[in-house]
């Protein structure tokens, strides 16, 4: 929100200035910077320099802007205020008795930040400086990095970052494509492909490129990586100017680097703080933690314990001067001054002077100390070798240190299932067509001898569907091919490696492979499959409707070498089996339910044959939709429901996810631990079922309460069947929990346990309900529901849902802590939303891992995290910060007590070199060394016995 | 192959005890009859100390004398500050039924008289009492100048109330020879005070250097006057000043006035017998509703007459029996139940 929304506002200085024809929301770069015709008048826009700025301070701003920083945390604040007072108000401690400690404290704080920023400037002067080379009046400049304009043509050699977002222009190869890594942007590290316009792929030397008059239109920054519109004009000789769509395709993101390939051209047009990379460094919201809370809340309290002593003692003093041999005895006569001030003023310098004399009572040094044992202390979780995994060669990664002791008081966990609980190494088991099953996979050596159908068991269906189905699968994804030695040996040696972001199409295509349909890969835009004859099938791929989990399919348009045009779709049986027009879908139907029940994750392949002349329709539709600047998702999103509509069902396939490693015994410490740990998951509710009873989140004896599409559908009213179901779940689970939930921990271990399973729609219906009392009403009962159930299951889940289930839990009574783990860019909404996020550095990239507190390898290191680290985390904190409170409370007291013996004349009890020191070095260095070191209980006994875990949580 | 073997292990984190949390530690294993000894064993070690220590404070021979009502006269003239000039003496016998052996010590005590004051104790200037400053008079207000302008030395509100009557003890051997007893005024202070806290400005006689200063007002005789009999015990470096200067910490505290100079009949401390105090007194203390006494005191290796020490530990000692004892019990309790419950 706020990223948007001062994005509105900075370049709109150049914007405004560039004519009425622009709007707020797009900009238009001017390739080369030059004017596209001479008819126009070429204005230059402001844009921001390429200059890269991630660093906080200058070397003129750093003392003002650290001190005001500094200054806003509340307990500096207050000692700034009480040093003030002992400066200007003549009172019984010198100025350096706080001036000291507070001048220590900022000084510590202020050269951590100052090397921090060092550090940030060192780096981004690396960047900045670095060398590129610009076309300018068709020469190669070389130029800094930081000069480099909006609308500059760069260009970047093989194995360079590029130094800017860039819109690819030519890549000196026939097909204008490039491969790029975005390993430091988003960790993953597969090359992916981009590509150029066709219009100006041949533009392959300075000169040429130098040629091009074009401007591009492009939305105004925004820091999703995944997401650009654009387009761009190209007039050429005609004047007629050439539109054509941009996409993310086409875009170069500052920060990744080129592979494969020679050198390539592109245009400037997003530079400096506007690139997608600087913009997501921005934005990451701090999460505080629940002790810094708690922190706070006794700083208050302190706060007025210290006010109180201070009004006791200026009404005492009073009260005993109010005898004239005690105001002023003969040994101890006033001075002029004192006689002459107004009593009134005199009081409350009085009160003045005793706060200064307790102020002590607040801890200077906390903040600092609970800093550096959080910092210190997160190096245990990346030092801990249990935490390495072989197979990424990495071990764990703490992304903030704030949160260590949070690990140690969750009470939910919010786990996605993919990648997460399972391994996200997908196997292709087996699949359906026309509702006949094919189990086994055949031997390969099989695949040459048997001409009449690769299988054994083929004998059931159509050959000819078998062989669609195959195709199907062969041509309906993305994947990419990699072959290892591709220019020397013969096409058939070379190995193929394929790569794709979705391990599931990986597994289809390999599938195929097994009965004989391989995918040799795409050349010039086409597709080619050799069939199992042995023969290079070539077909045109006109158009891909990328997945996306929303529509939860995919669908590629082809033309056959025959010129027929086919469309082949695939995806969940949800999204595919309205869609299509077979009557005999049941048949499959019931196959995928039996697949999904053995926890397989399934996929529905249709397919539909598209005649010439709706084929033209649709193209202009796509190409229209692609177009547009404006609202592009959604048209593009209509457009594809249009044209995945009234398919043939071929078949389904069947895909194993394997458990993780030791996710079951996880998930049981887990449960011991007195945690609850639900289970958020995209999938069918079938297969996650049975993944849930795999690791053991129900177990045999749980009763299951369903809350799905299917238990309310049988009525009509889908409302009144809901609210019927939650009031009956509801007097079951009270029924049997008669008014134990003071000890619901005791009571599971006791009573029958119960799990609940719910799908996304269902959850909209509870949560969105229309908008009378009695939504709310559902909600309250839904959450009692969950609360009282072990085990929770949602299925079918949007990211955004998840992130509203854990909103919702977040909000219940008592605030409970919650922790989100996951892997994929799906999950990061409730990583992000939850207590504690931890990412897996798992398949899918590392979007989650980098937007987490933590992450971690595997599923199975959480046990340790939050059973061993964390609970130790806690007391550790705990101790340190109690301890804080304790040592300045009994260092205070004797003061206090002392006045009583003093006339309340404000007389300190100790030497001002003693105050000094007391809180910065006499009682700080050894409590955060017992605070980094302390183990209560042994690492090995607190990962074996999760019960000990439930004593930190209750304690907090 | 090999390069990325060494990645390998370069991304392994050390295995060390530090980084692995496994330092070496001894963890405490609590058990009943450890936690229960333990506090016997603290219990009996401090009910010990404290007893002892009490009874060497018990052993002390301590006699001390308020003469404020005594001297009701006295008093009643210092009421009044018109009457400083006027002596008044005053003499208090007693009888010393026992003899106090070793070294005696005798102290002026004082009630309700407010050293600890905040504006009292910082009414002094270091620098001039370290001598090097006479006419620094820092923080001495009200007392820093004299009514026509000469700094005041030695200045301040401290310095300026200084206690100023004079105690004489003298033995009554027989009802007609009565004799002094012979007192030592030098040794009473901190040594540090005296060496280091405490110089004279240098000159060639004292009243000299301390030329175009002024006493302080509450005084009859300046500084360099203080002692008539012994010349060295004069200006800053005067014993009786040095310790007045050492304020104290409670509104009710003794001071060291003179030690027993062992000679004579005196050699092992003063015998039983009659005794009085021939009392100078100067000093007002009905003024704030306070009263002086004298204290002859003799010491132990534990200090002075204080219980304190000892009382600390003896309920120390006590509170932790006490707190042995139930846990005890408790635990033979709980012991009993868990016993009858497996029994079951």
């Amino acid at each position: 929100m706020v990223l948007s929304l001062t994005w509105e506002i900075k370049p709109c200085s150049g914007l405004q200035c560039a004519g009425e024809e622009k709007r707020v929301g797009t900009r238009t770069v001017f390739v080369g910077n030059h004017p596209v015709s001479e008819t126009e008048a070429y204005i230059a826009q402001r844009f921001c320099d390429n200059r890269i700025v991630s660093s906080k301070y200058t070397l003129w701003n750093f003392l003002p802007k650290n001190l005001f920083e500094q200054f806003r945390r509340i307990a500096n604040f207050y000692f700034l205020i009480i040093f003030l007072v002992q400066v200007t108000v003549d009172t019984p401690t010198s100025p350096v008795t706080s001036g000291l400690p507070l001048f220590f404290v900022i000084t510590v704080t202020a050269i951590k930040q100052g090397y921090e920023d060092w550090l940030r400037h060192r780096a981004d002067n690396e960047v900045n400086k670095s060398t590129v080379y610009i076309i300018e009046n068709a020469k190669r400049v070389r130029k800094e990095s930081e000069k480099i304009k909006v609308g500059d043509v760069v260009e970047v050699q093989a194995d360079e970052t590029f130094p800017c977002d860039l819109i690819l222009l030519s890549s000196c190869t026939s097909d204008g494509t490039c491969y790029v890594t975005t390993a430091s942007l988003d960790g993953e590290s597969n090359c992916k492909t981009h590509y150029a316009v066709r219009d100006t792929i041949a533009l392959c030397t300075a000169e040429s490129i130098d040629t091009l008059r074009a401007a591009i239109e492009c939305e105004q920054p925004q820091p999703d990586l995944y997401k650009f519109v654009g387009r761009i004009n190209i007039y050429s000789n005609s004047l007629e100017a050439v539109a054509r769509s941009l996409g993310p395709e086409n875009l170069l993101l500052k920060g990744a680097t080129l592979k494969n390939t020679k050198k390539i051209y592109g245009v400037a047009v997003y530079t400096g703080m506007e690139t997608k990379m600087a913009l997501n460094y921005q934005g990451k919201s701090q999460k505080r933690s629940a002790v810094e809370k708690s922190i706070n809340a006794f700083l208050i309290v302190y706060l007025f314990i210290l006010l109180a002593k201070a009004a006791v003692c200026t009404t005492l003093k009073y009260v005993w001067q109010s005898t004239p041999y005690n105001d002023e005895p003969w040994y101890n006569q006033k001075t002029q001054k004192e006689r002459e001030t107004l009593k009134v003023l005199k009081m409350f310098t009085d009160f003045l002077s005793f706060m200064v004399l307790f102020n002590f009572i607040i801890p200077v040094s906390m903040y600092v100390t609970v800093e550096m044992q959080k910092f210190l202390g997160s190096f245990f979780i990346s030092w801990d070798k249990d935490f390495y995994d072989e197979e990424i060669n990495e071990g764990a990664l703490v992304n903030t240190s704030d949160l260590n002791e949070e690990l140690g008081q969750v009470d939910y966990i919010f786990t996605d299932k993919t990648g997460t609980l399972t391994e996200n190494s997908m196997e292709f088991i087996e699949c359906c067509i026309d509702g006949h099953k094919y189990k086994g996979v055949a031997p390969e050596t099989d695949g040459l001898s048997q001409t009449d159908g690769p299988l054994t068991y083929f004998d059931k269906a159509d050959k000819n569907r078998e062989e669609l189905f195959l195709r199907a699968l062969c041509l309906c994804h993305t994947v990419e091919v990699k072959t290892s030695d591709a220019v020397d040996g013969p096409p058939e040696s070379a190995e193929l490696t394929y790569m794709s972001s979705s391990p599931d199409e990986i597994a289809l295509v390999k599938g195929a492979k097994k009965y004989g349909f391989t995918f040799v890969g795409i050349r010039n835009g086409h597709m080619r499959v050799e069939n199992q004859r042995k023969e290079i099938e070539v077909y045109e791929l006109l158009h891909t409707l990328n997945f996306d989990s929303v529509r939860r399919r995919m669908s590629v348009i082809v033309k056959t070498q025959a010129g027929d045009i086919l469309l082949f779709c695939k995806g969940a049986d949800s999204a595919v089996f309205p869609r299509v027009q077979n009557h005999e879908i049941e048949l499959t139907k019931a196959h995928v339910e039996r697949n999904a029940m053995d926890g397989y994750r399934t996929l529905c392949v249709a397919f539909k044959e598209i005649a010439p002349d709706d084929y033209e329709r649709i193209n202009r539709q796509l190409i229209e939709a692609k177009m547009a600047l404006q609202d592009r998702e959604e048209k593009m999103e209509k457009v594809f429901d249009d044209i995945e509509t009234n398919m043939n069902l071929i078949g389904a396939t069947a895909v194993e996810d394997k458990l993780q490693d030791q996710a079951a015994e996880t998930i049981e410490a887990l449960h011991a631990a007195g945690l609850k740990v639900w289970v958020l998951t995209g999938d069918k509710m079938e297969t996650a079922k049975s993944t849930c009873y795999a690791c053991r989140l129900f177990q045999t004896s749980t009763e299951l309460l369903e809350l799905t599409t299917k238990t309310i559908e049988e009525s009509e009213r889908k409302e009144d069947r809901l609210h019927e179901l939650l009031i009956e779940y509801r007097k079951k689970l009270l029924h049997d929990f008669p008014k134990s939930t003071r000890s619901l921990k005791k009571a599971w271990t006791e009573h029958q346990e119960y799990g609940l399973i719910i799908d996304g729609s269902t959850l909209s219906l509870i949560l969105n309900s229309s908008q009378d009392s009695s939504s709310n009403n559902y909600k309250s009962i839904f959450l009692q529901i969950c609360m009282k159930c072990t085990a929770v299951l949602c299925c079918r889940m949007a990211p955004l849902q998840k992130a509203q289930i854990v909103r919702m839990v977040k909000n219940l009574k008592g605030s409970p802590i919650t922790l989100s783990i996951g892997d994929g860019a799906n999950d990061v909404s409730m990583i992000l939303e939850s207590h504690v996020g931890i990412g897996i550095k798992g398949k899918e990239g590392r979007q989650a891992a980098r937007n987490s507190d933590y992450a971690v390898p595997k599923f199975k290191h959480l046990k340790k995290l939050l059973l061993a680290h964390g609970h130790l985390y806690y007391v550790r904190i705990a101790h340190l910060v109690q301890y804080f409170f304790y040592k300045n409370l009994c260092f205070i007291l004797p003061q206090f007590l002392y006045q009583f013996f003093c006339g309340f004349s404000q007389q300190p009890l100790y030497d001002a070199a003693y105050l000094t020191m007391y809180n910065i070095c006499f009682t700080s260095l050894p409590i955060l060394a017992y605070s980094l070191l302390e183990q209560h209980i042994n690492i090995d006994t607190l990962a074996s016995d999760p019960r000990l875990y439930m004593v930190s949580v209750e304690f907090q | 192959m090999k390069k990325t073997s060494q990645i390998c292990q370069s991304k392994l984190p050390d295995n060390t005890a530090l980084k692995q949390q496994q330092l070496p530690a001894y963890r405490l294993q609590l058990s009943a009859t450890g936690v229960l000894s333990g506090f016997f064993a603290t219990g009996a070690f401090c009910l010990g100390v404290g007893i002892i220590l009490i009874l060497s404070a018990k052993s002390i021979k301590e006699i001390e004398i308020k003469y404020t009502k005594i001297c009701a006269n006295c008093a009643e003239l210092r009421e009044d500050a018109i009457n400083f000039d006027k002596e008044c003496t005053c003499s208090i016998p007693f009888y010393l039924s026992e003899t106090m052996q070793g070294n005696v010590y005798l102290y002026y005590k004082l009630y309700g008289f407010y050293q600890n004051l905040y504006r009292y104790i910082l009414s002094r200037s270091n620098s001039q009492l370290v001598g090097t400053d006479l006419k620094d008079v820092g923080n001495c207000a009200p007392f820093s100048k004299s009514h026509n302008g000469t700094p005041i030395a030695p200045c301040g509100a401290i310095a300026n109330s200084i206690f100023n009557d004079t105690i004489i003890l003298s033995y009554n051997l027989n009802s007609s020879i009565h004799m002094e007893v012979p007192m030592l005024r030098s040794g009473i202070t901190w040594w540090t005070d005296k060496y280091v806290k405490f110089r004279n400005p240098s000159a060639i006689n004292l009243s000299s250097a301390f030329t175009g200063t002024a006493k302080p007002p509450y005084w009859s005789k300046p500084v360099y006057e203080l002692d008539l009999e012994d010349t060295e015990n004069n200006g800053f470096l005067n014993d009786d000043f040095i310790v007045w200067m050492r304020t104290a910490a409670f509104p009710t505290f003794k001071k060291l006035y003179r030690r027993l100079n062992r000679v004579q009949y005196f050699i092992e401390g003063l015998p039983a017998g009659n005794y009085s105090f021939n009392i100078t007194y100067n000093f007002p203390v009905t003024r704030f509703k306070g009263e002086k006494s004298v204290v002859l005191s003799t010491l132990t290796w534990s200090g002075g007459s204080s219980l304190f020490l000892g009382l600390a530990y003896t309920v120390t000692g006590a509170v932790t029996w006490l707190a042995a004892f139930s846990m005890m019990a408790i635990h033979l309790m709980l012991k009993e139940k868990r016993t009858l419950f497996i029994e079951r």
